[in-house]
């Protein structure tokens, strides 16, 4: 009897931890963010934005350094006036073996750019038009010069569809199974829980992708991601948390990578009514924080302080601007000629990683001066009406470009005219206004240059926003994986990455 | 009363309280704040875009209307398509439903005799030191936060020792064993104190009965009349504490699974909420409404079996 | 020996035999213990500015999750601040929502099973179905639906307890009333002539109330717990209040490299739920006999 049970209790154990073998090498990446939708216009969240890259290529291609490289185009011209762009495409096919032709780009660009469903049409803005010359040629038009217009071409929302599968399936071409044209294509989506890739047997590029497939495994709590890492049961994962990042480096199995980001952290003013109309008491806010400090409290030292309003993975970032000092005594200067009444002025943040973390920190430095404000905590989507409604006096967030050329960045955060009201706050410069149509329109790399860091002075003296840091992205990688790395745009470069096991 | 006519008045009784369900979870959804169009399109998106979605969704008629369709769609087992997924939410839930209820049953499989064992014990030995014991246990694993708990173990025996996995379902009947080992005992841990209070009580209570001390001084052997009194009269009152523990047991799975990230309907319905994605809401709490319903009913005909008041 | 001297002798010899009764009775033990954590814990949550070595909410740049030492007996957090000033502050909220958060649904509850319990019929009927409705729903399932649906907070987190937890007086209320309305005593009222209200309140709630009030300090506990698994959640409290949950909860990214941010308020909701506890279980014990 006894003997039984000790038999029977070594069998369960056994039983329960002994791991089964592993079939196949997926590469499962662990990420906070959901895969929602699988068509490219309809969404410009993080998690889609992920998968979308992976799913359907585009006519040109960013490689590791960041340059372009030919996609879908093998080759292209651009006109004189810089106008007309024509794209010759190669000879490529879809997932499911059909050719992929003039047609279906000109089908794809002009669904991003017209459809009603399109979450971010911004990006290609300036075409007028998407015409398919013959079955290989494809026509660009443009509305005015726009310097960024290949760059653009490459975002996530500019992946080509096959034409013919999205008319004769409609929304479901998009939830069973897409069409693909990219490194990939779907073998399972389970929502709420995993999007599983393999490899797309038609995909254009020769000998890619490297590896079986992937599974993108969504966990949205911190500490079960890291869990899951480091006892081996992911080979990737974001937003490794900084508390944890040397611990998790201190592992055999894991190494952690800190790449670059376009994101910024950033605290919105509303300047459509008092104080925050008034200048003056928007630099007592931005003189009254201590940045470097905030900086290191909430990343651990990881993150950059930030000195202009925008993000410092863009190009044309001003890296020589001092941006604006801790000054406490100046900010109580300011905040008395500004005329703040000593009103309680509402922070209103969105529960997110580390915002209540942030805005307690701003909330104390503030009170130093003798800003008063209450943290009210919303939820996101109540956020996201306040915000525009104007509602709120200060918002910490934050924000990231898709793109590294800064014109789509300067036209959602500081232009007024732009339709985003400088990301809600009603900030309005004519200078800034008139600078951001000019810059987009030089083609000069070097006077572009110019015409930004202009912008960038005018805003954060004027504090449009109050920029805090630059945090890059902080993912772990199992030490077994090779050439898997993200781009500040949220792209994996997943197609070359070898699980060597 | 037979058996049969407590059946048929159980099962009528039901209709109302199905009623009942559906428009609380009706109602449920129609507090919220927010705008579902906005948090589906992202950040970034066009208001004439949201719009657009708003119209489509159907998030524009009034509150009588939207009941009326939702009754009519409940009633041929729709529960309405997921607003960030454009699927049907059944089909969701079928996909994260055997998690949670392999979670249950084995929830049930280690705590169920865990209790009995420990509340014999305590009842057995009352106010002598194994009952003191069992009963401050109880009472430390009662005011554990169960994530805490949870948190700790998944660490421990997860990372640090590598004896068990962290996270997921697994694969086959012993893939899931392994692999929910870890959150049944977290939820273990929480829920048997519950139960072992309670079963303990009524333990006592059922020893000072008249008949049992009869039998006492008939001179029946303690153990026997233990078992053949006591524990045959505590069937039925910790068969019915069995049904209301389940509800706490669903709830207590709820963040348990969030920190395993076991793809169950506790995290469909966190990812819901924080996705605001109302109808995923409202159909898992009505699963979960449901689900309570059957189990109440199971336990409830299963006491009239065993109760000898009700003939079979 | 003077009068007042017989008097006061008489007294303590009264309050003796009275303790000494209190101490003969099963639970009395447990009873102390709980009322003597309790007003221990209520005591520091008075005198929290007193107590405490720093400002609950001061942020210390140059001390972020420092290690417990004699300067910060508890460590300090992410932010610099100090966990035992944190913890001891905790104190007023987390009783307080404990006790608040018991107290709508002990209201409604009794008030509805009163009225059920007594009149039978038709009032009966119609609660039973709610209570059929509401038991539905699991409990917490039910908290996470309403407060996920109307945001996180506090007060959002009360709402959805009194729509919920009501259900559990209204039970026990009913159950008893509807056996005391039959006592001699309260048929005596009604031949009297009391007014139904009078009856109800003076006459039958008070006998119901020691088995509900036994039920609430086991709920308070509960409630405690379970805002702070919403707190982990990140449905809890708004920021910087401290609160045991919420601690737990912004402690919980560091629970490896600094764990004293979430043991600390951890143990201090074991040791108040301790205290809840053992004062229900003495409560429940003496009751019985």
């Amino acid at each position: 009897m006894r003997r039984n049970t000790v038999a029977m209790i070594t069998a369960v154990t056994a039983m329960l931890t002994v791991a089964p073998a592993w079939a196949e090498n997926l590469i499962r990446i662990g990420s906070p963010y959901q895969t929602t939708t699988l068509d490219p216009i309809r969404s410009s969240a993080a998690g889609n934005i992920e998968t979308f890259g992976q799913l359907y290529s585009r006519l040109l291609r960013r490689d590791a350094d960041g340059k372009m490289q030919p996609g879908l185009a093998e080759e292209w011209t651009i006109s004189d006036d810089g106008l007309e762009l024509v794209f010759t495409l190669r000879d490529a096919k879809f997932s499911n073996g059909t050719p992929i032709i003039a047609d279906d780009v000109a089908f794809s660009l002009t669904r991003a750019i017209k459809d009603e469903k399109s979450a971010y049409s911004a990006t290609l803005a300036a075409i007028d038009s998407v015409t398919a010359v013959d079955s290989h040629t494809v026509r660009v038009t443009l509305k005015h010069k726009f310097a960024p217009i290949l760059e653009n071409l490459e975002v996530f929302n500019a992946g080509i569809v096959s034409k013919a599968d999205v008319q004769a399936r409609g929304e479901q071409a998009f939830v069973d199974k897409p069409v693909t044209s990219g490194p990939y294509e779907v073998r399972e989506w389970r929502p709420n829980d995993r999007l599983i890739l393999e490899p797309n047997p038609h995909y254009w590029r020769e000998g890619y992708p490297k590896n079986d497939g992937a599974e993108f495994i969504e966990i949205s709590n911190a500490n079960t991601r890291v869990s899951m890492m480091m006892s081996g049961e992911l080979e990737a994962m974001r937003e490794v948390p900084w508390s944890q990042l040397a611990e998790m480096q201190s592992r055999d199995n894991v190494t952690v990578a800190l790449e670059p980001s376009t994101m910024i952290y950033m605290t919105l003013l509303n300047e459509r009514r008092p104080p925050f109309d008034n200048v003056k008491v928007r630099q007592a806010a931005a003189y009254a924080l201590n940045v470097p400090a905030i900086a290191k409290a909430m990343t651990e030292g990881h993150a950059q302080p930030a000195n202009t309003t925008l993000p410092s993975a863009l190009n044309y970032h001003d890296k020589d601007f001092p941006g604006l000092p801790y000054d406490p005594a100046l900010a109580q200067t300011l905040l008395k000629e500004g005329g703040y009444d000593g009103k309680e002025l509402t922070v209103l943040i969105a529960p997110t990683t580390d915002s209540d973390k942030l805005a307690t920190l701003l909330q104390a430095q503030w009170s130093a001066i003798g800003l008063k404000t209450k943290i009210e905590k919303v939820d996101r989507s109540v956020w996201w009406e306040r915000v525009p409604a104007g509602d709120y006096d200060l918002a910490p967030s934050w924000w990231y470009n898709e793109t590294s050329d800064p014109d789509l960045a300067v036209r959602w955060a500081l232009c007024g005219s732009c339709g985003t009201y400088s990301f809600q706050t009603y900030y309005e410069n004519a200078e800034v206004d008139q600078l951001t149509e000019q810059a987009v329109r030089e083609l000069d790399p070097a006077k572009r240059a110019a015409l930004y860091a202009q912008i960038q002075r005018i805003s954060t003296d004027e504090v449009a926003q109050i920029p805090l840091y630059y945090p890059p992205y902080a993912n772990a990688y199992a030490r077994d994986l090779r050439g898997l790395t993200l781009s500040p745009s949220l792209q994996w470069s997943l197609e070359e990455a070898v699980l060597s096991r | 009363m037979t058996f049969l006519a407590f059946l048929a008045r159980r099962l009528a009784g039901t209709i109302p309280v199905l009623i009942g369900i559906s428009l609380a979870a009706f109602l449920l959804v129609h507090l919220a704040p927010g705008d579902p169009a906005r948090l589906l399109m992202g950040d970034r998106a066009s208001e004439e875009a949201v719009a657009a979605l708003r119209d489509q969704m159907g998030l524009n008629n009034d509150l009588a209307t939207q009941y009326l369709n939702y009754m009519g769609h409940l009633l041929r087992a729709d529960l309405g398509q997921s607003l960030r997924f454009q699927r049907p939410v059944l089909t969701l839930i079928g996909q994260f439903l055997p998690a949670t209820l392999f979670l249950i049953g084995y929830v049930m499989v280690i705590s169920v005799p865990l209790t009995v064992i420990l509340a014999v014990t305590a009842a057995r030995n009352r106010d002598r030191w194994p009952d003191q014991f069992i009963r401050l246990g109880a009472i430390i694993g009662m005011t554990f936060p169960v994530f805490w708990l949870a948190l700790m173990m998944s660490r421990y025996f997860g990372v640090e020792l590598g004896w068990l996995p962290v996270s997921g379902f697994g694969e086959g009947f012993t893939g899931h064993l392994r692999h929910l080992f870890l959150p049944a005992i977290s939820i273990s841990a929480w829920l048997v104190p519950l139960l072992l209070r309670s079963l303990r009580a009524t333990l006592i209570h059922e020893m000072e009965a008249d008949y049992v001390v009869a039998g006492r001084s008939k001179g029946l052997p303690e153990g026997l009349n233990f078992r053949r009194h006591v524990l045959m009269n505590s069937l039925i009152p910790t068969l019915n504490l069995l049904g209301v523990m389940l509800a706490y047991l669903i709830g207590g799975a709820v963040v348990v699974e969030v920190v395993y990230a076991v793809p169950g309907i506790g995290t469909l319905m966190i990812n819901a909420v924080l996705g605001r994605d109302f109808q995923v809401i409202q159909g898992v709490t009505v699963v979960y409404a449901l689900l309570t319903v059957l189990i109440t009913l199971c336990v409830d005909l299963l006491s009239a079996l065993i109760d000898p008041r009700i003939k079979p | 020996m003077t009068t007042s001297d017989v008097t006061t002798q008489a007294t303590k010899a009264r309050v003796s035999t009275a303790l000494a009764a209190f101490l003969s009775r099963n639970g009395s033990f447990e009873v102390l213990a709980g009322l003597l954590i309790l007003t221990a814990l209520l005591v520091l949550a008075f005198a929290a500015a007193h107590v405490v070595p720093a400002d609950p909410s001061a942020i210390d740049f140059e001390a972020l999750m420092a290690p417990p030492s004699v300067a910060h007996p508890f460590g300090t957090d992410h932010l610099g601040r100090d966990v035992f000033s944190r913890t001891v502050f905790a104190l007023r909220i987390d009783l307080w929502m404990g006790v608040a958060g018991v107290a709508a649904p002990l209201v409604i509850g009794t008030a509805l099973g009163l009225v059920a319990g007594y009149f039978g019929g038709w009032a009966d009927a119609i609660l039973s179905r709610i209570v059929d409705v509401t038991v539905a729903f699991p409990f917490f399932v039910l908290v996470i639906a309403i407060v996920g649906i109307m945001g996180p907070g506090l007060t959002n987190y009360f709402i959805a307890l009194a729509l919920v937890g009501w259900v559990s007086y209204a039970r026990l209320v009913r159950a008893q009333t509807a056996v005391l309305r039959d006592k001699d005593y309260v048929q005596a009222a009604r031949v009297l002539g009391y007014s139904t209200p009078v009856i109800l309140f003076r006459h039958v709630m008070p006998a119901t109330l020691p088995v509900v009030l036994v039920y609430a300090t086991t709920d308070i506990v509960m409630i405690v717990l379970a805002g702070a698994s919403l707190g982990f959640l990140g449905l809890g409290v708004q920021p910087p209040t401290p609160e045991w949950g919420a601690m737990i909860a912004e402690g919980q990214p560091y629970v490896v490299n600094a764990w004293w941010i979430c043991l600390f308020p951890g143990l201090a909701a074991i040791v108040m739920g301790f205290g809840f506890v053992l004062l229900s279980d003495g409560l429940s014990r003496m009751i019985r006999q």
